[in-house]
């Protein structure tokens, strides 16, 4: 596991010691536009059946870098590695062995399901039988044999999604990069991407997994980059991650009134590690919350914060994120 | 150049689909040449209506009564003229009432006006419902009184440099005999006649003109019929829409998120714009075939020379026309923008290219044409 603090251009490559050949090697993506660097050095490794997830808010930077690695933009500096392909120098090679599933709908709505994958099946070079082959197997894997013939525009928006992530597979990637997925969908709908998507990696494909949603993280990914203003803040496994907040636990104090005053009185207090406010209330990182909260409730009540609701949980990635870039994942 | 083949036959495909390219290639073509039909069915001919001139000529005066008789000789021209000859103070009511569209009053002493050189008022009236016919009478009237005012001038001059009565009958005799006169339809007749026409073709040799021969001759080579001409300006106008159709799918496809996923695959990135190129021109010069056959067998005097020649023309001009796209495609952030800037070179070449009206051959803009013309032969 490794972190890197504002300022440090590309974190220690993690797992040095591994020997596999890499799916993706990344390092230092640098990407600007005008005096905004959306990525700033990023650098990561997705090994061969491993699921890496990019964890970060709206606009950490996640959607450049993967346009970057799917050869659609060019960096600024660094390099990407597909399958030991160098994308610059050989992007077509390189691209043959990637999946892409865009975090909008990449469908076209005319075509009907099969005809979609057909299309771009053919685009992967694939023909005759087999190509055949593997529109009938994605279809069933997506569960769209039913309606293959209908046109997609008239598919319901999970069966849209599922329909844009069978296109990723149909030639059967090395490395299967999926943007923002459930972005959008019913919970019905993304607990079926979610499944799909372990079942994949079940399968041995390599993922490329980027999310701002903590659990979906948490529960699909080998390991994780932690991304925030462009930056990787850390990364590794989820343990190594949470490691990074100790035995800090996540308190979160909901309600109304005086939120500026009871910030500035719970800070103080010697167990609380770090506080932040948002239009709920207060976020604070504790040491040993169990013992403190009376003290934190009482110091906030009395600053004139009238509480709703108290929420005492255990370190996640949330308080890593909390904790590395001093903001909420969802902020 | 498999990628390319995929690319091209699925954006046909999706034409097709959508019936985008049933609509471009043929039900508007044909729509368009109906709407042609409809709006410029005998433009090349205009018919001249029956038009009837109230005169009023003084008593004895054989100058003012050339007018009517010059009036009377339009018939020649194929101008329905009739002269209905009024006192002076019925000539407005002859106009009033509808009797007569144009009323033309030769004042007294016309004549003898025009001897001594002291001139004289011609009045003309024209009524709402004079048309064409009643302008070309007008004009007729005009460019008469207005020759018969030199020739007086002229003869006025002879006799005040000392011509003896020989001379003078001599150069009476010229003048009248040039056709300037009022001896017959004159060159401004011809003219405004010829104007009304709006095109001179061929010739119509030795029509009499008080005994002087005029001859009007066409220009030889391809010039199109005025409606041939507006046919092709409309089906150059068409083109861009329907080449911009095609192009600007790609702002399409921008929107729908599938170019990015169209470029992920391993494919040479120019091969995306390259096959919207390809459906352009195909999708053009189907579009523009059937606007040109569908004119030229649907209306009259539509016809536009060598089919084959005319094939190459129009691939010529539908590969400038995409090339164009592109430049917009390039500039254009938005399709809305898109939009509207095809609209707007669309019908600005449209203009210039004479998809509403001919051009003008005369004037500043002709000379500019003529002289850019000359430059270029004379680098070449």
């Amino acid at each position: 596991m490794t972190t890197s603090s504002p300022g440090t251009a590309a974190p220690v490559r993690p797992d040095q010691t591994r020997t596999s050949a890499p799916v993706l090697q990344v390092d230092g993506l640098v990407r600007a536009y005008g005096d905004l660097r959306a990525v700033d050095g990023v650098s990561l490794r997705v090994d061969p059946g491993e699921t890496f997830g990019l964890l970060g808010p709206n606009g950490a930077g996640k959607t450049t870098t993967i346009l970057m690695i799917a050869g659609l933009l060019r960096p600024d500096a660094g390099s990407v590695h597909v399958a030991g392909t160098d994308m610059a120098a050989d992007p077509i090679r390189a691209k043959g062995h990637l999946g892409l599933v865009p975090q909008e709908l990449a469908i076209y709505p005319e075509l009907s399901a099969r005809d979609n994958l057909r299309f771009f099946g053919r685009l992967q070079g694939l023909r005759g039988t087999r190509l055949k082959t593997r529109v009938e197997e994605v279809l069933e894997l997506v569960g769209l044999e039913d309606r293959s013939k209908k046109p997609s525009k008239t598919f319901s928006g999970g069966m849209k999604r599922r329909l844009n992530i069978g296109i990723g597979l149909l030639h059967e990637p090395t490395l299967l990069i999926l943007d923002e997925p459930t972005v959008g969908v019913d919970p019905q709908s993304r607990h079926a991407i979610l499944e799909s998507v372990a079942t994949l990696t079940d399968a041995g494909m390599a993922v490329l997994y980027t999310t701002h949603y903590m659990e979906e993280a948490e529960r699909l990914c080998d390991r994780i980059a932690v991304m925030d203003e462009g930056r990787v803040q850390a990364q590794g496994t989820r343990d190594e991650l949470v490691e990074l907040v100790g035995d800090a636990d996540l308190v979160v104090l909901a309600g109304g009134g005086a939120l500026e005053a009871a910030e500035a009185a719970v800070e103080v207090l010697p167990a609380v590690q770090r506080v932040t406010r948002d239009a709920e209330g207060l976020r604070l990182t504790v040491r040993g919350a169990p013992t403190a909260i009376t003290g934190i409730v009482t110091a906030a009540t009395d600053a004139g914060m009238s509480l709703h609701d108290v929420q005492i949980t255990r370190p996640d990635l949330e308080s890593v994120f909390l904790h590395l870039t001093g903001r909420a994942l969802r902020d | 150049m498999r990628a390319l083949l995929v690319l091209v036959a699925h954006d046909l495909r999706q034409h097709l689909r959508d019936r985008s390219m049933v609509l471009f290639a043929v039900v508007i073509p044909l729509a368009l040449s109906a709407v042609f039909s409809l709006a410029f069915s005998g433009v090349d001919d205009p018919q001249l209506e029956p038009v009837t001139a109230a005169v009023s000529v003084p008593e004895g005066d054989e100058a003012a009564a050339a007018v009517p008789q010059t009036l009377a000789g339009l018939a020649e021209a194929g101008i329905d003229v009739t002269v209905l000859e009024v006192p002076a103070d019925e000539v407005t009511a002859a106009v009033t009432s509808g009797q007569a569209q144009v009323g033309i009053t030769l004042p007294q002493g016309y004549a003898a006006a025009l001897a001594d050189g002291t001139g004289a008022t011609v009045e003309v009236e024209v009524g709402e419902d004079a048309g064409l016919a009643g302008q070309v009478v007008v004009g007729v009237v005009s460019s008469t009184v207005q020759a018969m005012g030199r020739d007086a001038t002229a003869v006025a001059a002879g006799a005040e440099l000392g011509l003896d009565g020989q001379q003078l009958e001599a150069l009476v005799a010229q003048l009248s005999g040039g056709g300037s006169g009022a001896g017959g339809p004159s060159e401004a007749e011809a003219s405004a006649a010829d104007g009304a026409a709006g095109t001179a073709e061929g010739a119509e040799d030795g029509l009499a003109t008080g005994g002087a021969a005029w001859t009007v001759r066409g220009v030889a080579g391809g010039q199109l019929s005025l409606s041939a001409g507006i046919v092709a300006g409309q089906a150059g106008m068409f083109l861009f829409f329907t080449v911009g159709f095609a192009v600007l799918t790609m702002l399409t496809e921008r929107e729908w998120g599938t170019l990015a996923r169209v470029r992920s695959a391993p494919i040479r990135p120019w091969l995306v714009p390259l096959a919207k190129a390809v459906v352009a021109v195909l999708l053009g010069t189907a579009s523009t075939t059937v606007l040109l056959v569908a004119g030229s067998l649907f209306l009259e005097n539509v016809a536009f020379g060598s089919w084959p020649v005319v094939l190459v023309l129009v691939v010529a001009v539908v590969a400038a026309a995409t090339s164009v796209m592109a430049l917009i495609l390039k500039l254009a952030g938005t399709a809305e923008q898109a939009s509207l800037m095809l609209s707007v070179v669309a019908i600005s070449l449209g203009v210039v290219g004479g998809t509403f009206f001919r051009v003008p051959t005369r004037g500043s803009w002709a000379r500019c044409s003529r002289s850019t013309r000359s430059r270029r032969s004379a680098a070449g």
